[in-house]
């Protein structure tokens, strides 16, 4: 069996749930675990890394690796599986499937690690963003030629007989009938992306990570909750972002 | 040093190392299991306990795992407790919902036969339905295992066991000769420990699944 | 012609269709050492409806899929208004085909609308244009526009989705219409009104069609002219749906055609067309004597008793009517008769209802015109086969004016 499932949480009653609470939830943790960092603000360690502009700064340094990620594995992801989807490519196909899934057995930390030193310790935003990347391919990559393989194959008979150029009934007709599959796909992305950005710290590229790791060097657990709470709601943030359009960006014949 | 000459003069230490790793994540899955079918078998019934169910789990597949792991260090202390505790949660929803699905596709009539002549609920659930529904439920360990292989590198962040450890240990020896090598051995390690036990469910699918449901 | 498109309306002969032609058109997979389509030849006349029938694996939708170069032939030239296809951009040349298979092929992402105004828009018709034209086709196909544009497809039942296939295949008032099993994949009913809706809307617009069906019944109904196609699309037999019933080419041929060949052709012939018989009548308050006496003792011999309306009421032989006082008991009723505009099958059926091997014939006030008997239908279904059994069977269809005319 394969590791696709179009929507994460497979279930229809599952997947409305979870977009009308995630938000809820995740606007709660934030408000609650800042309120309970406030209570301790005498605290000087808390005082000194608990700012709004540490905050804030690694917030923004985390949400930017997801965002230039998934902007870089639409770019790359999406435009390969197309071309892997194509009859000539049928060879071909399953064995760069296969190749991804092995990577995607690969550790994150571990691709991310192998990348700074390869680089020589170079540290910065894209010394963690490119391995993040890599790791984030294979589920747009996978989900783009599934859901190209799966339209059904009378549809482009039916295109082609009308007159539709092999272009026009790939930008009319696959593309289209594949958002769903393909915003599926980038969603599980975003959110690999989002987690595994809480390593980014590893390379020096910031990210909420870096607040869990110094609350855990200074025994300081209020530090740490902090940063591990931001990341979680950020992360279900993102997630819902992400269900929000394939939901509501899915070709509406097909909803 | 070379990379394979490097894998040679530590065997012994890249051995105890994927053996931990492999133990830990396999200990894991069969908690997860145990937890997962109960919950399955608990709420396969009622849509809205499914749905309850399917929805928290998939949320914490959306969390990052460093930062639950984090969370857990001041609840749980260091070493072992946090890595089991947050390999156990994520490795929950592919066995949930795939138990779910599994006993919820039985079919009616096969049930109906089963009452029928006599099984009881109890024995209906395990001979019956549990029986069916286990290839999906095999599945969904697979996949779970897959998952954890990578999040349990996670592991030696708080002095945890596993292959995790080379990782780090490349980290913080950059500028040494054997950065490079420690950081790949410990991820080389994972993928292959990965595949190896993929190939192990593959075998153990074909061995306990009755020839009349394989697909 | 000047540019590389197919004939211009005003050029077309015959309405709108036009002349499609293959010469020796075959079909070769590679590693395959049988061809899939082999050597065929046939022309199919401009404004006519000729269904290809065979059964499965003889390569009938391969043949229709090379008309508009969806599958490329391997040998052999094929033409359109005169035009070989091969000369034009595929493309191009599928705009100008309507096409339309059985799974109707409704891109469901697309609203009824876009779908039926894709060729249009492809063409490079103005969006107004093509609204207008969008419209006209719905209307056409039997679905009220303002009801039906915006609808997606899995809205719609198979019969709707299917008229949704056809208008957007006649969107672009193609001369050339090629349709695959269109009607395969819905019920029996719905299908009945989808072909009579086919032939309604043929016969005003005059289009050339080429149909594939595996069904033989579909082909009688629907086709001007019908060829069986056997293995690797040999043409077994290529005619009128007539000459066909009447005399199979072969023995592959009867079999498809099916037992009930004889009786197919029954039902392209009226009473009118026959002679009648006449029997012995008598109003019903004769004296039943008489009647005996006239009815005569010959074997067989019946009589029919009448009302004063001369309408039918009762058989009666001879001796049945000596056996009563009144004519009124005489015999048995009068269960079934035919007009003269029944068909031969209702005649059929009238004298096996009343068992003795005739039935009256009544004219349009219900009164006594003559009686139809069995063996003058046996002896017509004789002498059509004898008619068509004179023309040899490699004939492109040219059997002359009786074909055309006789099934009125």
């Amino acid at each position: 069996m394969s590791n696709t499932f179009t929507s994460d949480s497979g279930s229809g009653g599952a997947e409305r749930l979870r977009l009308f609470a995630q938000p809820v939830v995740a606007a709660a943790l934030v408000v609650g675990v800042l309120a309970f960092a406030y209570t301790q603000r005498d605290n000087v360690i808390i005082a000194r890394n608990v700012t709004a502009s540490t905050l804030l700064t690694l917030t923004w340094q985390h949400f930017l690796i997801s965002l230039a990620v998934a902007v870089i594995v639409v770019a790359i992801a999406v435009p390969l599986g197309v071309l892997l989807s194509r009859s000539w490519a049928r060879r071909v196909s399953p064995l760069v499937i296969g190749l991804a899934n092995i990577g995607q057995a690969a550790p994150s930390v571990g691709l991310l690690v192998l990348f700074f030193l390869l680089t020589n310790g170079t540290t910065g935003f894209w010394i963690a963003t490119l391995p993040i990347a890599v790791y984030a391919l294979l589920p747009v990559l996978r989900n783009t030629i599934v859901g190209l393989q799966q339209v059904d194959r009378s549809l482009i008979d039916a295109g082609r007989g009308i007159g539709m150029s092999g272009a026009k009934v790939l930008l009319s007709v696959e593309l289209p009938l594949s958002v769903p599959f393909i915003l599926a796909g980038l969603r599980t992305a975003l959110v690999l992306a989002v987690g595994t950005a809480s390593l980014a710290w590893f390379v020096g590229a910031g990210g909420l990570g870096e607040l869990i790791d110094t609350g855990y060097k200074l025994s300081n657990w209020t530090v740490l909750s902090v940063g591990a709470v931001l990341a979680m709601a950020l992360a279900l943030l993102v997630d819902w972002l992400g269900g929000l359009a394939e939901r509501y960006l899915s070709p509406r014949g097909l909803r | 040093m070379s990379f394979l000459d490097y894998v040679a003069s530590r065997w012994q230490q890249l051995l105890v190392d994927s053996y931990q790793h492999a133990s830990m994540v396999l200990q894991c899955i069969v908690l997860a299991t145990i937890v997962g079918v109960l919950v399955g078998v608990a709420v396969y019934r009622s849509p809205a306990g499914a749905a309850v169910a399917t929805a928290l789990s998939s949320a914490v597949l959306t969390v990052p795992s460093f930062a639950l792991f984090g969370l857990l260090i001041p609840v749980l202390g260091l070493g072992v407790a946090p890595s089991v505790v947050t390999l156990v949660l994520y490795a929950l929803l592919p066995i949930i919902r795939n138990t779910i699905v599994g006993l919820s596709t039985v079919d009616q009539p096969v049930l109906d036969a089963a009452r029928g002549i006599g099984m009881n609920r109890f024995r209906v659930l395990t001979r019956i339905e549990l029986a069916m529904a286990w290839p999906g439920i095999l599945a969904g360990m697979r996949v779970s295992t897959q998952m954890l292989m990578g999040i349990a590198a996670i592991a030696a962040y708080a002095k945890g066991p596993g292959l995790g450890n080379m990782i780090f240990s490349g980290l913080s020896g950059l500028g040494s000769a054997n950065a490079l090598n420690m950081a790949l051995a410990g991820t080389l390690g994972v993928i292959i420990l990965a595949l190896l036990l993929d190939g192990v469910f593959v075998l153990l699918g074909r061995l306990t699944t009755s020839r009349g449901i394989r697909g | 012609m000047a540019d590389n498109n197919m004939p211009a309306p005003e050029d077309r002969t015959n309405g709108h269709g036009v002349e499609i032609r293959l010469e020796e058109v075959s079909k070769r997979y590679p590693g395959q050492k049988l061809a899939a389509v082999e050597s065929v030849s046939m022309t199919i006349p401009a404004g006519e409806t000729v269904v290809l029938v065979g059964p499965s694996g003889s390569g009938k939708t391969t043949t229709m899929r090379m008309i508009n170069r969806l599958i490329e032939p391997t040998s052999g030239r094929i033409t359109i208004g005169g035009q070989d296809v091969l000369n034009l951009d595929p493309d191009k040349l599928r705009r100008e085909i309507g096409y339309s298979i059985q799974q109707a092929g409704l891109f469901p992402h697309m609203t009824v609308g876009e779908n039926v105004g894709m060729v249009p828009s492809l063409v490079g018709w103005s969006k107004q244009r093509t609204t207008e034209r969008v419209d006209e086709m719905l209307d056409l196909v039997g679905l009220d526009p303002a009801e039906y544009r915006k609808r997606y497809p899995r809205q719609l039942s198979g019969g709707q989705q299917q008229r949704v296939g056809v208008a957007r295949a006649l969107a672009a008032d193609p001369p050339v219409l090629l349709m695959d099993e269109p009607f395969g994949a819905v019920d029996p009913i719905t299908r009945g009104v989808l072909q009579d809706e086919l032939m309604r809307l043929q016969a005003d617009l005059g289009k050339t069609i080429v149909f594939v069906t595996h069904d033989f019944d579909e082909a009688v109904k629907l086709g001007d002219r019908i060829a069986v196609l056997g293995e690797r699309s040999k043409i077994l037999q290529y005619d009128t749906p007539d000459a066909i019933l009447a005399n199979p080419a072969d023995d592959t041929v009867a079999g498809f055609v099916g037992a009930g060949a004889a009786l197919k052709q029954l039902t392209l012939r009226r009473v009118r067309e026959i002679e009648l018989g006449q029997v012995q009548t008598a109003v019903v308050d004769e004296d039943p004597g008489a009647m005996r006496d006239r009815i005569g003792t010959r074997r067989g011999a019946i009589g029919l008793v009448l009302d004063h309306r001369k309408r039918p009421l009762r058989w009666t032989t001879a001796r049945e009517a000596g056996a009563v006082s009144s004519l009124a008991q005489a015999g048995r009723p009068v269960e079934d008769s035919v007009s003269p505009a029944s068909t031969l099958q209702d005649a059929l059926e009238a004298i096996l209802t009343d068992d003795d091997g005739v039935a009256v014939v009544t004219g349009s006030r219900g009164e006594y015109i003559g009686v139809v008997d069995i063996d003058t239908v046996m002896t017509t279904i004789k002498s059509l086969r004898e008619e068509y059994a004179d023309d040899s069977n490699g004939d492109s269809g040219s059997t002359g004016p009786d074909s055309a005319e006789a099934s009125s």
